[in-house]
């Protein structure tokens, strides 16, 4: 997690511990969130303020509850 | 529903912490109360039967994270006992009565109860909440004598590798031919082989004959005369809607809450039902009430239900969801999309992927590893299954009285037009499967997770 902490902006991190790929995010954000041909999830970490409707919805869907939105507020 | 007013959820799962939560970002600015049975903050219920039965996971890891500050007023391990649609009051224990301008159900499921298991034994067990989890963990420390599960569906199986995770021997008792023969026989068979691998011991086409009960062991006398020693049974049987507080209430309970398409209670005012408890007729598909026991269904229909609530009855949309569910199985991953249960037939649509049709038409996916897939079959699904145009009735201002008799009112009810499905001109998102991995960032701007597959 210390890389994604240079970034002061809104951002999404997932935990990769978590995350099983189901690409349920994939479906919701596919603007946030991809999926690899080799099975790997990608994401992009930086949100602009459009994102953050499509970011939440990826958040409350994912089946491993893996994605976390940071820096939304003034954190 | 406006400021000053006052919105009570009932169920403090996913579906009530989502709903309250729609209700903030759509500006609501009155009162929330959440009232729960369970002594705790919305948890991801999921995670019961899977890392918090194994322990890979606490109870406090599970807790469900709102996006908005949902300021609510919790109630919890409090059971609502009774609902008065007329005077607008649920009823609490202690014969406290709690006024509401708008009501949510979003009480769920409980687990269905099998006729002949001893359940005053505290060898026999469900698994539904995170206490279930935790007593049952307790119980396979305290024995290592095989754990057995009776049923054969998405928690049955994921009980059962759960075990076989921690070592522990495991038989799983189905009625059915295979488990989960319901996702189709080409998911039964590979979800057969999974148990097989992992030596999950599998006794289908079978029931328990006789319960055996002793200070020492706990017996289980099968009709394929198996005989099973075990440290603990659990039932995983199905749910039945928790919808016993609402008998008397004028609302139709037969089986959840009858709702209009709109997630609307049937017979009230201002009383919208979210998650697994509400049946309502999904017009994605057709006009008949069902209910949907997934999870992100409980997501979706939580959301729905707010916006619909704070829309008002003449304004709501109907909930026209895509269902779609998941489920893992030791390392493997079963998704689901559309209606599986409704197909009359089967057909391979790809590697993996099991389609289910109705009347010649795609209803539903299955697939077993193979993610990519299912996101371009759920894309397919939309694209063939439009929602049809929905206009319904205006009711006359006059009952729109709060305290009109609900006997008086008239229904607002649907009016699907035949050809809406096919006049739509419905854009789905169609580029999905085609995203390149280049097509919008560079490489550097993006993460990775996942092994792989």
């Amino acid at each position: 997690m210390k890389t994604l902490d240079r970034f002061r902006g809104p951002r999404i991190a997932v935990d990769n511990d978590r995350c099983e790929v189901y690409g349920i995010c994939v479906w919701e954000a596919p603007q946030l969130f991809q999926l690899d041909r080799d099975g790997r999830l990608r994401y992009r970490r930086q949100l602009e303020e459009a994102d953050f409707p499509q970011a939440a919805a990826a958040a409350r869907c994912c089946p491993m509850q893996a994605i976390v939105l940071r820096g939304m507020t003034d954190e | 529903m406006s400021d000053g007013d006052r919105i009570v959820i009932v169920g403090a799962g996913v579906a009530g912490l989502r709903s309250a939560e729609r209700l903030r970002e759509l500006g609501f600015d009155g009162e929330i109360v959440i009232v729960g049975d369970e002594r705790r903050r919305p948890y991801h219920r999921p995670m019961v039967s899977k890392q918090l039965v194994t322990g890979q996971l606490r109870p406090m890891d599970v807790e469900l994270k709102p996006y908005v500050d949902v300021d609510a007023h919790w109630r919890f391990g409090a059971r609502a006992t009774h609902l008065d649609t007329s005077q607008r009051v649920v009823h609490l224990p202690g014969k406290e009565e709690l006024w509401y301008d708008g009501l949510i159900i979003a009480t769920g499921v409980v687990p269905r109860h099998l006729p002949g298991a001893p359940r005053h034994d505290p060898r026999v067990r469900v698994l539904r909440t995170v206490e279930d989890a935790v007593s049952l963990r307790r119980a396979l420390t305290a024995s290592n004598k095989p754990a057995v599960v009776i049923g054969s569906g998405l928690i049955g199986c994921e009980f059962a590798a759960s075990m076989r995770t921690l070592g522990r021997d495991v038989t799983l008792v189905g009625h059915a031919k295979a488990p989960l023969y319901r996702f189709g026989p080409r998911v039964a068979e590979a979800v057969t082989e999974t148990h097989e691998k992992h030596r999950a011991s599998l006794a289908m086409n079978s029931e328990v004959r006789h319960w055996i009960s002793t200070k020492d062991a706990f017996g289980l006398h099968l009709t394929n005369n198996q005989l099973i020693v075990a440290s603990c049974v659990v039932l995983a049987i199905g749910s039945v809607p928790a919808v016993d507080w609402l008998r008397g209430s004028g609302l139709d309970i037969s089986d959840g809450v009858l709702c209009e398409p709109t997630l609307f209670a049937e017979g009230a005012e201002d009383v919208v039902v979210a998650g697994d408890a509400a049946r309502w007729p999904n017009l994605r598909f057709d006009e008949t009430p069902r209910r949907v026991e997934h999870w992100l269904n409980a997501v979706e229909s939580a959301r729905a239900a707010a916006e619909n609530l704070m829309a008002g009855r003449r304004l709501a949309k109907p909930f026209t969801p895509l269902p779609r569910a998941w489920s893992s199985i030791y390392e493997h991953r079963l998704q689901m999309a559309g209606m599986p249960a409704l197909g009359e037939d089967t057909v391979a649509l790809a590697d993996g992927v099991t389609g289910f049709v109705r009347g010649g038409r795609l209803i539903g996916a299955a697939s077993w590893d193979k993610p990519r897939a299912m996101l371009h079959w759920t894309a397919e699904l939309e694209r063939r299954l439009p929602v049809p145009e929905y206009t319904p009735v205006a009711e006359p201002a006059a009952e729109l009285s709060p305290t009109a008799e609900p006997s008086l009112e008239t229904e607002a009810l649907p009016m699907l037009s035949a050809q809406a499905a096919e006049q739509q001109p419905y854009v789905p998102t169609e580029a999905l499967p085609e995203l390149s991995e280049d097509m919008m960032f560079s490489d550097e701007e993006w993460l990775r997770v996942g092994q792989g597959v």
